[in-house]
């Protein structure tokens, strides 16, 4: 009996060690970075919990850090990361590549995860906690460093939004990633609520041409 | 008539429900609008198919976002919810140390084992039989052209394009199914080049559809009955998800 545990432990080990030789070996290809997401999340969908886990350690970090911008706070933050990947473990049958990424699959997961949490909240967190804020992450004049380690995916969208007006760049952008309403914005951007509604309008029909 | 078949209505509106679509997806659309339209995307296939594109689309925007790690409870929860669900369930590594028992490799184990399994199949109410599947069929562009859904409950596979393709009059459309592990493609029949087709399927259609990976449609000789597999132009594609 000890023998089995002893073999299926290095068993574990050797599996650990192929994904980690996978990620070492992959991690500057973008295509090949999404296969790997793309396999961990099929065999996260067959019940490999070791899949899942690094599934997890891969993108969690950068899902925290959209939690983070929706929620403001570190703690509703990692409730809606949690509550966002026992999703994805749980849905992960319904992902195919049809779908489109792997990442992309797991970040609409969690982010309406974060919405819904932000509707059932009835306050946001009280201005004196906020931490995050701002878009110099999504600035359109990134250093052209920044801008080679992008996908083609993210380049194509930013380029269409850098066709907008900044305003109507700046509402999207920050309804996107900080979930706010428009009478948040009309706060935030010191405007009536009717040109902010009016912007993001305009800003989504303008843009719906480029995306398609 | 009821606000709920009104807001149907506005819905069916190609150049609305897009607008609306993109709105929901960038987080714009809030309060009691976007649970309407949850709903709506619930009973109305094509909303979701153009929230999905649209969502698709926007989460590429999660890239540009620095990375912050989150604290180790986060995983350590998630891995204590997983393991208290298995308990229900069957744990995938307990599945395997059960197999390999002495009694499982004697016949009769296997022999009592197609014995659970089946009445399993048979009686369980939970098994998670699939009700629906869709698909979005794109052109050569990658833009959204139709939306193929099967539904058990009419047995009924629907093809709705949302522009009219022009194809030669003596030409017409032809829908497949393709195996996911390769092999014959199923002619699933003739497609309309504008709107709306529904093509009846049989059982034994329904029950292959698990099987399916890629939906195609090909433009074929208008009347060529024989024809076994694409052998013309494949103008649109995409593949076949589980809906439901």
């Amino acid at each position: 009996m000890g023998a089995f545990f002893a073999s299926k432990k290095n068993l574990l080990r050797i599996y650990i060690q192929e994904y980690d030789n996978l990620l070492t070996e992959h991690q500057k290809e973008e295509k090949e970075m999404e296969d790997i997401y793309a396999e961990l999340l099929q065999k996260t969908a067959s019940g490999d919990q070791l899949a899942f886990k690094k599934l997890y350690e891969m993108a969690s970090p950068k899902l925290m850090g959209l939690c983070l911008r929706l929620m403001q706070t570190e703690s509703l933050a990692e409730d809606v990361l949690q509550e966002g990947f026992i999703k994805i473990w749980d849905k992960a049958e319904t992902y195919s590549q049809g779908k489109g990424k792997a990442m992309t699959w797991m970040s609409t997961v969690v982010r309406n995860k974060g919405l819904d949490k932000l509707r059932s909240l009835k306050t946001k967190a009280a201005e004196t906690e906020i931490q995050y804020e701002g878009l110099e992450f999504a600035a359109p004049d990134l250093e052209p460093d920044s801008l080679e380690n992008l996908s083609q995916d993210v380049k194509g969208l930013m380029a269409c939004l850098d066709k907008l007006k900044p305003a109507q760049r700046e509402c999207i952008l920050l309804s996107y990633y900080y979930g706010h309403t428009h009478q948040e914005l009309a706060k935030k951007m010191d405007k009536p609520l009717g040109t902010i509604k009016a912007w993001i309008r305009r800003g989504l029909e303008d843009i719906r041409p480029c995306l398609t | 008539m009821s606000d709920l078949k009104n807001e149907t209505r506005r819905y069916q509106n190609p150049e609305l429900f897009e607008q609306l679509a993109i709105e929901y997806a960038v987080g714009s659309m809030q309060g009691r609008a976007r649970k309407r339209f949850e709903a709506l995307m619930d009973t109305h296939f094509y909303l979701r198919a153009v929230v999905d594109a649209y969502e698709n689309k926007f989460a590429h925007l999660v890239e540009l976002l620095p990375d912050s790690q989150p604290s180790d409870k986060v995983w350590n929860n998630i891995e204590a919810h997983i393991n208290s669900s298995a308990v229900a369930q069957v744990d995938p590594e307990q599945k395997t140390a059960w197999w390999k028992s002495a009694f499982f490799k004697q016949g009769f184990g296997l022999a009592a084992m197609a014995l659970i399994v089946s009445a399993v199949l048979l009686f369980n109410p939970m098994t998670p039989d699939a009700t629906a599947y869709s698909a979005v069929l794109e052109s050569g562009s990658n833009s959204a052209v139709a939306v193929t859904r099967i539904q058990k409950s009419d047995m009924k596979l629907s093809v709705d394009l949302k522009m009219p393709v022009e194809v030669d009059n003596n030409m017409e459309l032809t829908l497949w199914c393709h195996p996911k592990g390769g092999g014959k493609p199923m002619k699933m029949g003739t497609v309309s080049k504008t709107g709306k087709t529904e093509i009846k399927i049989s059982k034994k259609e329904w029950q292959n559809m698990k099987d399916v990976g890629l939906l195609a449609i090909s433009i074929e000789k208008k009347g060529d009955n024989k024809i076994k597999e694409p052998t013309g132009e494949i103008l649109l594609k995409g593949m076949l998800n589980f809906a439901g």
